[in-house]
């Protein structure tokens, strides 16, 4: 069980968790640091996600990665609209009324979920849903090294926008400190509808990803809320680069663990670390480590 | 004077008579009620499915046939049927409502060990015969319940099954001795039976068997590739992991996509289900699993029911649609012997009843004195192009020798 190639085998795939980890935390951040709304009905959007990447196979035979990209401006619409129509009325009130009215949507698109595609699961094999890739004596699947290249791939992209244009720099900024970005003229509302877009585009693009993993039902989505919210918790509420820090982290105590604990407590790493990071660094693990030195 | 009388009657005969109706519970019109809570949404919805085309069809039967002759009187039989959601508590609840709000007669169980644990508390407290198939941990018959009569045969004797067939597999030369198996099973009452008879099994032959790795996991699990990695590192030569339907496609999946390999694989009753042979494709291909009932059975009756089940529902059976259509069928041919539609009266004979004409390996259903059935297991192969063969127990006519050790898929 310790021998070194199994930890370096437990390494790679824990890396390769780490990526799928963060672009599914991504939208999740995304909405939380310019809103300050904790977005509940996240898992419905990746389960969504997942089934549109479904349609998208049945009706044109179109591989899940190009359903991940299709996925981005219909979600972005998507939560674009639901911005407009429903989050806009509560994001001033008290956080328990984003909260219900999330956990709701959530459960509203659970339910439209089972009555189109009922409640079954469902999964979709490509090619080289069981291929895999023989590197330096260790085998790594093809799936879930493409699931890790296209989230850094399109984390890249998105650090590249936050840094060098407008609305990237507006939504920093807005992150930062909303009444100072009100006073200098970005249309924090704007920004907001464009973060829950965003946010939502995000869900809609792993949820495709993780058809490549995973099968699905109308009930998917909600372990992975969870995981997401404790990796946004140990990557800093309002930092969005620390999401990265806290997927790793959290994909590494996963992995691990097993060698020390029972399989089927699994589940407790997640809620342990957030109990853990919410009481000892509710700042994440940067603010953390920052203080420490 | 006549007045009087008839005032009288108005006032207390009438209401009596109502109120009689109303305390024994029994419906007004011939009709016998019966109810079951089903996982109609959430993880298990895929089984409460199959379990609600199987009770309808054995219900739909007896009233074609004109109704139940309960001591010489023709009753049409009515089903309600519950959605738990898959969630226990809420399982429990319903199974009461049904019981008070809907007054049924008798109850069918839901769907699985978790779901029928959480129901099997209800029957006995109103004195309601429970019938189910879709529990088959040994614990749900442990608590003492009369009322509460499983179709199942116990997950423990599959694990003893699974280790019969193995050892014949290494008589005949097809898997080394002694096996070294990576177990894992789900962390229920159901894999705890099944881990159980693995352990006594490898204690009592450990020329013959060695588990190298011993790992529960969580029910309904999102990813398993942890755990998979430790078996992996196990390296084990067979991989026996109990799990339900959705874990079995999800871990079986990973399986594939790690690339690990075993020269036997099973996941306990699951393999040869429709549904996950049409999420994993070929990679479903050479799994072994014991099962209670398979369309590769050739008796006249299992060859009957899949006729009828593919002309009503145009897909192949698994062993849920055809044990939930035994389950009804067994609670009415008791309702039937007992003459009457009494709770007690049918539960008594439910427990010494013998139906000669079931579905099940043997075609006889009995109950042992905690209620759970007395049936063998049958041994089944995936085999490509969505086929299944029995290969164990070697007595049966259609028994075809096991592909062993299992080639390689992708």
């Amino acid at each position: 069980m310790f021998s070194s190639q199994n930890l370096i085998s437990i390494g790679i795939a824990a890396l390769l968790t780490a990526g799928l980890y963060a672009i599914m935390s991504y939208g999740l951040a995304i909405i939380y640091g310019v809103m300050k709304v904790i977005n509940l009905s996240h898992a419905g959007f990746l389960m969504l996600g997942a089934f549109m990447t479904l349609v998208y196979f049945q009706w044109w035979h179109l591989d899940p990665v190009a359903g991940a990209f299709i996925n981005l401006p219909v979600f972005f619409v998507a939560g674009w609209v639901v911005y407009r129509v429903l989050v806009r009325r509560v994001a001033t009130a008290l956080p328990i009324a984003s909260l219900l009215l999330l956990f709701g949507l959530w459960l509203v698109i659970q339910n439209l979920a089972v009555a189109i595609w009922g409640g079954e699961d469902q999964s979709i094999i490509t090619p080289y849903t069981y291929k895999a890739l023989a590197l330096f004596g260790f085998r790594i699947p093809v799936t879930r090294l493409i699931v890790f290249g296209v989230a850094l791939a399109v984390l890249s992209v998105l650090h590249f926008a936050l840094g060098h244009t407008f609305i990237g720099k507006a939504l920093r900024a807005t992150v930062q400190d909303p009444t100072a970005g009100l006073l200098v003229g970005i249309d924090t509302e704007q920004i907001s509808a464009m973060a829950f877009g965003l946010g939502t585009a995000f869900a809609g693009f792993a949820g495709s990803l993780l058809t490549l993993l995973f099968s699905f039902n109308p009930d998917f989505g909600g372990s992975f809320q969870l995981k997401s919210f404790t990796i946004i918790v140990l990557g800093g509420l309002e930092n969005l680069a620390g999401v990265t820090v806290g997927a790793a982290v959290l994909a590494f105590a996963e992995s691990y663990a097993v060698l020390f604990m029972r399989a089927s407590l699994q589940n407790v790493i997640a809620y342990a670390l957030l109990v853990v990071a919410l009481v000892v660094m509710p700042g994440g693990i940067g603010q953390f480590l920052q203080r420490r030195s | 004077m006549r007045l009087s009388v008839r005032a009288v009657f108005a006032a207390f005969v009438v209401p009596a008579l109502l109120l009689g109706l109303v305390a024994t519970g029994q419906p007004a019109s011939s009709e016998i009620k019966i109810g079951a809570v089903l996982p109609l949404t959430g993880p298990f919805v895929a089984s409460g499915q199959y379990f609600k085309q199987g009770y309808t069809m054995a219900i739909d039967e007896i009233n074609k046939a004109g109704g139940l002759d309960v001591g010489g009187q023709k009753y049409t039989v009515s089903l309600t049927i519950l959605d738990d959601g898959s969630d226990a508590t809420r399982s429990r609840s319903l199974v009461e409502k049904l019981v008070t709000d809907q007054h049924v007669n008798f109850l069918l169980g839901g769907y699985d060990t978790s779901l029928v644990e959480a129901q099997e508390v209800v029957p006995d407290q109103y004195k309601i015969p429970y019938v189910e198939g879709g529990g088959a941990a040994s614990e749900i018959f442990k608590r003492g319940y009369k009322y509460v009569f499983g179709t199942l045969a116990s997950i423990y004797n599959m694990g003893k099954f699974t280790t019969d067939f193995i050892s014949a597999q290494q008589a005949a030369g097809k898997l080394p001795k002694p096996l070294t198996i990576a177990l894992v099973w789900e962390n229920t009452d159901h894999g705890k039976d099944y881990e159980t008879a693995l352990v006594e099994e490898t204690q009592k032959h450990p020329d013959l068997f060695k588990i190298v790795l011993n790992q529960p996991f969580q029910l309904n699990g999102s990813d398993f590739s942890p755990l998979l990695q430790q078996v992996k590192a196990s390296n084990a030569q067979a991989f026996l992991s109990d799990a339900h339907l959705p874990d079995f496609i999800t871990m079986h999946r990973q399986y594939l996509q790690l690339g690990l390999y075993h020269q036997f694989v099973s996941y306990g009753g699951r393999g040869p289900d429709q549904r996950g042979r049409q999420a994993l494709g070929t990679g479903a291909d050479y799994l072994v699993a014991a099962v209670w009932w398979t369309p590769a059975l050739k008796d006249p009756a299992s060859q009957l029911f899949t006729e009828k089940y593919m002309q009503q529902y145009h897909q192949i059976p698994d062993w849920f649609q055809a044990l939930s259509y035994d389950t009804a069928r067994v609670l009415f041919q008791a309702i039937r012997e007992a003459k009457s539609l009494n709770g007690p009266a049918v539960r008594d004979v439910l427990s010494k009843l013998v139906m000669r004409n079931s579905l099940l390996p043997g075609g006889v259903i009995r109950f042992a004195p905690d209620g759970q059935i007395i049936a063998p297991y049958v041994m089944v192969q995936n085999t490509p192009g969505n086929t299944v063969r029995i290969v164990w127990p070697k007595k049966l006519p259609e028994a075809r020798d096991p592909i062993l050790p299992m080639p390689h898929v992708q």
